[in-house]
């Protein structure tokens, strides 16, 4: 299964040299929207896989469950931060500003602070079965933001960021070969996701 | 009907209780009203006499009303733990009536701050309000929601053994549904601008979500 | 009757259960002895489910009630003594009357008509831990959690306590987690741990 998945990547990366076009106007750089859209996503799989582990622990009290969630929150942690420095690199080249508070960049922040406080809690808590109950118990808190990040938030600011793959009006407005890699690039990540919560799972 | 009746019972009990060791033992009502006051003090000094944009001034409010909370509230399971009384309510009362109790006293507490700082700040600041009720009832649906949320969240890091600062780093992105829309319907009661009754509505949802959730989330405490 | 199915349970790499199963039954005072670490207070914990075991699980029936008097359950410091046991008895759905609450002083030897309306603050060890007695006594509990319950007492004290205990016993699930003899005494049964 590596083995398979470094080979994907270097293909995928091969692919977004050489055979995407370059981005009108933006350069070679821009590309780097190959990263970000897949990271973007597994962290925010991440975040529900966190939570839905954290859900079975409380359920079962089974603490292989509470290191899946552990797990899944530092693996996401590390995701979002990628994500997020790798958008705000693509934002400065379209937008011009790295940063500008849009409702995307306001939840991929959000989604930081969550997975920072989560760590910190379970950094602070000494007692290991106190610290799975408690952060299992505030990773389901969290994801009550999700339906307010997902619905309200983008109501009320006004957005830059461009529309998701599939536009709100179910086209395709993507090159094909553009659109492809993409997708392989996110089903890549997503893999690489699964595969490091696999290992050596006892 | 019983049972309701005699956990409602333990609810005032509780309730009764905490506001009488709040009236005895006044250091922490004071160090939240003073944290307030000194967070609205310095805003003021620092920006004297400047014209403040009502969308910043609603920002400062929430930022001032949030710091203070935590400071006020972050003690609601951990003062127990450290007397050694969380064990002995845990035993004897309900869980989900010791929930609600302290819910229902940080919540008051939020209030009594608000009254205390509110006009201080508005003074301070010279701020116009174009439409109290929208501003009371912003206040209102916020801080039901930083009590639903702040409870839940009090009695996690009470087992936490490093404190200092962790309460406000968890509390804030929860409690965020809350306040975008707080802030932005505090600024249109200062400029008295047309608002959308959804917002007010969105907010009372989150309310109830956020109070469903603690007192679900609690019971596996 | 409180049965304990298979309970395993340890702190990090101290494990103080493994694999216990027992049956505790009402009418006996049940002493529960054994060195220090080896787990009396925390057995007490686990027979009133105030904690989980790791594996396994502890039952009894659901309308049980349990009341405690152990050395980590503290009482209100800033209430008086007579807001602290009016304050747990309503948390059990009870409301005293002044003869009741002067009733229960006299049965743990507190003068609750002189000390009633004083702050537990300016109570001696001794003093709260009656006070703790008379709260216990006042929620008519049906399992009692005892921890060296008269550790701070005087003579005098402790046998007003014993005789408590003693006429209690019947139709209650008592144990008593005690290293003392004078309180090994008074119990008919003694489970020794580690087990």
């Amino acid at each position: 299964m590596n083995k398979i998945l470094i080979l994907l990547t270097a293909a995928i990366c091969a692919a977004i040299i050489f055979l995407v076009p370059p981005i009108k106007g933006l350069g070679e750089v821009a590309k780097i929207i190959f990263f970000h859209v897949p990271t973007a996503w597994v962290s925010v799989v991440a975040f529900f896989a966190s939570a839905f582990y954290a859900a079975k622990f409380l359920r079962s009290s089974n603490f292989a469950f509470d290191r899946l969630s552990e797990r899944a929150a530092r693996l996401g942690f590390i995701f979002v931060l990628l994500s997020t420095i790798s958008g705000a690199i693509f934002s400065k080249l379209t937008w011009g500003a790295y940063w500008n508070w849009d409702p995307r960049q306001t939840t991929i922040f959000i989604l930081i602070l969550i997975y920072g406080a989560y760590l910190t809690l379970r950094a602070a808590v000494s007692d290991e079965k106190v610290r799975a109950k408690v952060s299992a118990i505030y990773s389901l808190l969290s994801v009550l933001t999700v339906p307010f990040l997902v619905f309200i938030l983008p109501r009320m600011y006004f957005s830059l960021h461009p529309s998701p793959v599939l536009n709100s009006s179910g086209k395709i407005e993507m090159d094909s070969i553009v659109l492809t890699v993409l997708i392989a690039a996110v089903v890549d990540a997503t893999l690489i996701f699964v595969q490091l919560m696999r290992r050596d799972l006892k | 009907m019983k049972l309701f009746d005699y956990r409602f019972k333990s609810v005032v009990a509780i309730l009764r209780k905490d506001f009488l060791i709040g009236m005895r033992r006044r250091a922490t009502f004071a160090a939240m009203m003073m944290f307030a006051l000194t967070a609205v003090a310095s805003l003021s000094l620092s920006t004297s006499g400047a014209f403040v944009e009502p969308k910043f001034l609603a920002a400062l409010l929430w930022v001032v009303i949030f710091f203070a909370a935590s400071a006020g509230i972050s003690g609601t399971f951990d003062d127990e733990a450290t007397a050694g009384t969380l064990p002995t309510l845990k035993l004897y009362a309900p869980a989900q009536a010791i929930l609600f109790g302290k819910m229902i006293y940080v919540f008051l507490s939020l209030v009594a701050l608000t009254i205390f700082i509110l006009p201080i700040f508005l003074i301070l600041f010279d701020a116009p309000i174009e439409n109290f009720l929208l501003l009371v009832a912003t206040i209102f649906l916020g801080l039901i929601g930083v009590a639903a949320a702040g409870t839940l969240t009090a009695a996690l890091t009470t087992s936490a053994t490093v404190k200092g600062g962790l309460f406000p780093i968890l509390l804030f992105p929860v409690t965020l549904p809350i306040f975008l829309p707080a802030i932005a319907l505090t600024e249109l009661s200062f400029t008295g601008a047309a608002f959308e009754a959804s917002s007010l509505i969105v907010m009372a949802v989150f309310d109830l979500i956020l109070i469903t959730a603690s007192s679900i989330l609690y019971d596996y405490l | 009757m409180i049965t304990f199915d298979d309970v395993s349970l340890s702190f990090g790499r101290r494990e103080l259960f493994k694999n216990i199963s027992l049956k505790l039954c009402g009418g006996k005072i049940i002493g529960v002895t054994g060195a220090n670490g080896a787990g009396k207070s925390t057995f007490l914990k686990l027979a009133g489910k105030i904690i989980q075991p790791d594996s396994g699980s502890v039952n009894f029936p659901a309308d049980k009630k349990i009341a405690a008097v152990t050395p980590e359950m503290k009482i209100y410091d800033n209430l008086t003594a007579l807001e602290n046991l009016k304050f747990f008895s309503e948390l059990r759905g009870k409301n005293l009357s002044a003869e009741k609450i002067l009733e229960l002083g006299e049965r743990v030897g507190l003068d609750l008509e002189t000390f009633g309306n004083v702050r537990v603050e300016n109570f001696s060890t001794g003093m709260r831990q009656r006070l703790k007695f008379a709260i216990l006594l006042s929620v008519d509990a049906d399992i009692w959690l005892l921890d060296e319950p008269t550790a701070n007492l005087d003579d005098a004290g402790r046998d007003k306590i014993f005789n408590e205990i003693r006429a209690a016993k019947s139709g209650k699930i008592i144990l008593l987690a005690t290293n003392d003899k004078l309180e090994e005494n008074i119990c008919d049964e003694i489970i020794r741990l580690p087990l």
